[in-house]
This record gives C-alpha cells, sequence and structure tokens, in this order.
C-alpha cells in the first residue's frame, strides 16, 4: 500500500553533524521543506519573469489578486506604513501553501515528511513574525510606548493597569507559541490520521481469513480503503491546508496590527483601533 | 505492572482530552454556523463574505482540536516508549 507509514508520524531520523543537541539536524524535515522552498521560488520567479502590462496570465492574475487582498487586509488592521508586510506575510503564507499541499502526493515516508508537522520550523517561522513584530512596535511607540501598552487596558485606573502587566506579558508570550503549535497541530494530526487509517486497514486485512473468500473480500475491500484514504488526505490537505495557511497569514497581520494599539490615544496617528480586536484570542 | 498503570493512565488521559476537546470543538462549530446562518437570513447578500469568516473561525476552532490530537498522540508514543 503505497500510503502505509512505517513508523508513527513524530519520530524523526535525524543526522547529526558533532553529536550534540543543537546540531542535530531532522533531515526528512530538511529534505521537504527544500522541495517547497524551491516550488516557491521557481513559482514566484516564473510569474515575475512573464510579468505583463497587459492581459495577464491566470498565474499573474491568481497572484495580483492575492496580493491585493493582502494589502487590504493591512490596510484595514495596521494601517498606512504598513506596506512592508505585504512580502513577510505573502511569503509565509504562500511557502505554508505549498508546503501543505506537497504533502498530498505519497511521501516516501523515511525521507519525507510534511515539512509543517514538524516543531522546529513553525516555531522558526512563528519566532520571526514576532521578533519583527516586537522591533516594529519598538519603532512606532517608541521604548515609553512599547512598556506603555503592556498596561493595557489604558482606559482603568493605574493600579487596575498594574495587575494586568503580568496577563499582557503571558499575552504576548503565547503569541508565537500558539502560532506554532496552530499549524504544527494541524498538519502533524493529518499525517497522524493517515497513519491511523492505514494501519486500520492492516489490520482489518489480518482478520479476513485467507483464501477463497478472504482473498475476494481483500479484493473488494482494499480499493475502497485506498479511497477513503486519499478522499481523507484531500480533505486534509486542500482544506485544513490551505485554511491553515490563510490563518497564518491572517494573524501576522493581525499582530502587527495589535503592535500599534496605544499610538491612537496619543494622538499620534489618524487611524481607528484595529477591527482585530475581536480575533486577538485566537486559540 | 507500574508500567502498566502508567500506560493505561495514559491513555484513558489521552481519551479524556480527545473528548473534552471534541465537545469544545463542536460547541464553537456550531456556533459559527450559528450566527453565519443568523447573518445570511437577515441579509442575504452578504453570504459569500460570511462563509469566509465562517470558515476561518472553524479553522480556529479546530486548530484547539488538532493540537489536542497531535499532543495526545505525542504523549502516549512519548509514555509507550518511555516504559518499555
Amino acid at each position: 500500500m503505497i500510503f502505509l507509514a512505517e513508523a508513527p508520524p513524530g519520530t524523526h531520523p535525524t543526522v547529526s553533524v558533532c553529536g550534540a543537541w543543537y546540531c542535530t539536524f531532522n533531515y526528512d524535515s530538511l529534505i521537504s521543506s527544500a522541495i517547497a522552498i524551491v516550488i516557491t521560488l521557481l513559482v514566484g520567479f516564473m510569474v515575475a519573469y512573464r510579468l505583463s502590462h497587459g492581459v495577464p496570465g491566470k498565474l499573474q492574475m491568481l497572484f495580483e489578486f492575492l496580493i491585493d487582498y493582502v494589502r487590504g487586509l493591512i490596510r484595514e488592521s495596521v494601517g498606512e506604513g504598513g506596506s512592508f508586510i505585504v512580502p513577510l506575510a505573502m511569503t509565509l503564507g504562500f511557502y505554508i501553501l505549498v508546503a501543505n499541499w506537497l504533502d498530498f502526493f505519497p511521501l516516501a515516508r523515511p525521507l519525507l515528511h510534511p515539512a509543517n508537522a514538524d516543531l522546529n520550523q513553525t516555531l522558526a517561522m512563528a519566532l520571526v513574525v514576532i521578533i519583527v513584530v516586537q522591533g516594529y512596535s519598538l519603532r512606532v511607540l517608541g521604548v515609553r510606548g512599547y512598556f506603555r501598552r503592556f498596561t493595557r487596558p489604558f482606559e482603568m485606573a493605574i493600579p487596575v493597569r498594574i495587575l494586568f502587566i503580568p496577563l499582557n506579558i503571558i499575552e504576548e508570550v503565547a503569541k508565537p507559541v500558539t502560532l506554532s503549535l496552530r499549524l504544527f497541530g494541524n498538519i502533524f494530526a493529518g499525517a497522524l490520521m493517515v497513519f491511523l487509517i492505514s494501519s486500520l486497514i492492516t489490520a482489518l486485512a489480518g482478520l479476513i481469513p485467507s483464501g477463497g473468500l478472504g482473498t475476494g473480500l481483500g479484493i473488494v475491500l482494499t480499493p475502497i480503503a485506498e479511497a477513503l484514504l486519499i478522499l481523507w488526505k484531500a480533505f486534509d490537505i486542500f482544506f485544513v491546508g490551505s485554511i491553515q495557511a490563510f490563518i497564518f497569514t491572517l494573524l501576522t497581520i493581525i499582530y502587527f496590527g495589535m503592535a500599534r494599539e496605544g499610538l491612537e490615544e496619543e494622538g499620534h496617528g489618524t487611524h481607528s483601533r484595529p477591527a482585530s480586536a475581536a480575533v486577538e484570542t485566537g486559540g | 505492572m507500574n508500567h502498566a498503570i502508567v500506560l493505561a493512565g495514559a491513555l484513558i488521559a489521552a481519551g479524556i482530552a480527545l473528548g473534552g476537546g471534541a465537545i469544545g470543538a463542536a460547541v464553537g462549530d456550531g456556533l459559527a454556523g450559528n450566527a453565519t446562518i443568523q447573518g445570511t437570513a437577515r441579509q442575504p447578500e452578504a453570504q459569500a463574505r460570511l462563509q469566509i469568516i465562517m470558515f476561518l473561525i472553524i479553522g480556529l476552532v479546530e486548530a484547539m482540536y488538532f493540537i489536542n490530537l497531535a499532543l495526545g498522540f505525542y504523549f502516549i508514543t512519548a509514555v509507550a516508549s518511555g516504559v518499555k
């Protein structure tokens, strides 16, 4: 069976350069993310190479639509001066999309692995986003405004605001954790379900008596089981994978919007508060 | 004997975590669907926009459950390999 995984997901083959923990690599994640990076770059350069001001091709149209959409989101929740977020958010979202969609193909398990089913990679992306967000917050609000932001909500009395400081610190720390765990959990659970379904199929095949009727039953049941597996994979990759890529992009933008909270109260900005406050817990 | 108790405890804990997570995810999905239906009934022309938001919220809600599933399995395999 092509989808059958030998080892349960979550165990990675590792290669060590010097023997210590900090230079031990999960090479399956490295290989599959390298493939995703190459495809992302190829598609990006192909669009850039075929760029035309006249009638755009289909791929260019799709990209223009997506960039327009992301730009609109940034204008709504971050405001002016947020155009530097477009490349960051678009690249992350498109890379995650490609990496998730690659999982649809039957991967040679010990060598390849859904790239985002490795916490190391999702955590790295989330950390990059959060570091840039904190830097942006410092730059926009200044040092004083940056630390003042930890005493939200601003309309309360001072003693109450001091009580809120630990909560705000926890919120800031929780952002990269939830951002990375959400993507990791979804993709890992998808890989896990594929593993469980295929091991269920082999367990069922063991129950069927061999020879005569049993062989016929096996011939009938195996395509049905494989069709079920493909159905689950299609749902998992094209629905969950796309939505998670979109959510990662959206939350990146929302975090940038939240990073400039407190700007309006001091009378610097002309924009209303980001409309993203309702989504800010985000899981 | 001790190992068997640890393994049984891990399996029961994973079962409880999965059950509780499923209840929460189902309630959250239901709330999102409820709000979408109400919004569509009030303003049928907003259906396409509401559906995008609904799928977004469902993605956020279900993420919690999938994290639950993944970490539960992770802990079970960790316990199972630890007690061997």
